[in-house]
């Protein structure tokens, strides 16, 4: 991490072990980052209240927007649309479009 | 007609009926590998399109010509190969030239100014008692509302790899860009999410108590 990005999280009241882990959480959330750094990163968390909070934060924050997946399919509309141009294209399958 | 040329008569309609049949067998077998890797996915495609165009109409014919270039295209696609991905790639190439400009730039960077900064929205917001607001709120729509209001290059990162997903390998495949360039446009992306959603608990009055690094 460079200096001035340490000393900015060391500013708002993060150690130089907080830091680094709030700097990798999300490579940590992720899976992006050695199987060694990431026991390191979690064995600092599981004793560190403040990087626990900033976890769980982060965990709900992309829970949130996992959670736009929902329902929300193709409209009907659409794939009696897309069935039909698909017909005119020889497709055979075309009316597998439709419903679902 | 000489014997000669009803001999080669019917040899030629012996190998066009041959031909007529070999095509046909072609034809279902794309017909039914089509129907098996690709329309499955309709419901992805069409969500994905959204995301992008941010329109209903204009999402409809995104994945309409998605599709259908799928299908004409179909040889080109590799048996086994992840055909979600495919069709993404497809739908977002679609997306860009319905839009005839060129691919986004972003600058690449290496995420460090983005993670940084998600740490002090943190900080801000668990001063002033917002920390746990996606625990305690129901922030879809404010959510959804702030993903649209996103760049492209953002938007798609986070759409990819955090709803639909996907790694970040295949994310940089529908991309076109390195492994790096997704990284650095998820994390601006959801730092970016952060400080609108820490906005909406604002001017929603959402309050509670706490204060940093005592929780």
């Amino acid at each position: 991490m460079s200096a001035p990005a340490r000393s900015q999280l060391q500013d708002i009241g993060l150690s130089a072990t907080c830091a680094e882990v709030l700097h990798h959480l999300w490579d940590y959330l992720d899976e992006q980052i050695t199987p060694s750094s990431a026991e390191r990163l979690r064995a600092h968390i599981a004793t560190c209240t403040t990087c626990r909070g900033y976890e769980e934060y982060q965990e709900c924050f992309l829970q949130a927007v996992a959670g736009l997946r929902q329902e929300l399919g193709a409209p009907e509309s659409l794939r009696q649309r897309l069935a039909e141009r698909l017909k005119g294209q020889g497709c055979g399958c075309w009316d597998k479009v439709r419903g679902k | 007609m000489p014997i000669n040329q009803d001999f080669e008569a019917q040899v030629t309609d012996v190998t066009a009926d041959v031909g007529q049949v070999a095509r046909s067998a072609s034809d279902a077998g794309k017909d039914a590998a089509f129907e098996r890797d690709a329309l499955p996915w309709l419901d992805d495609v069409y969500r994905f399109a959204l995301s992008l165009t941010r329109e209903e109409s204009d999402a409809d014919d995104v994945v309409q010509e998605t599709f259908l270039r799928a299908y004409r295209s179909w040889h080109t696609f590799i048996p086994g190969t992840d055909c979600r991905r495919w069709l993404f790639t497809i739908c977002r190439n679609v997306f860009l030239r319905s839009r005839e400009r060129q691919r986004p730039t972003v600058d690449l960077e290496d995420g460090e100014q983005d993670a940084v900064a998600a740490g002090s929205v943190y900080a801000a917001a668990r001063e002033k008692g917002y920390d746990d607001l996606y625990a305690t709120l129901d922030l879809a729509p404010a959510l959804r509302e702030a993903l649209d209001e996103l760049a492209e290059p953002f938007r798609s990162a986070v759409i990819l790899v955090d709803v639909e997903d996907l790694s970040y390998e295949s994310a940089a495949e529908v991309m076109g860009v390195p492994i790096g360039t997704v990284r650095s446009r998820l994390f601006r992306g959801r730092r970016l999410l952060q400080e609108k959603l820490v906005t909406v608990a604002e001017d929603l009055g959402f309050h509670t108590t706490g204060q940093f690094g005592a929780r």
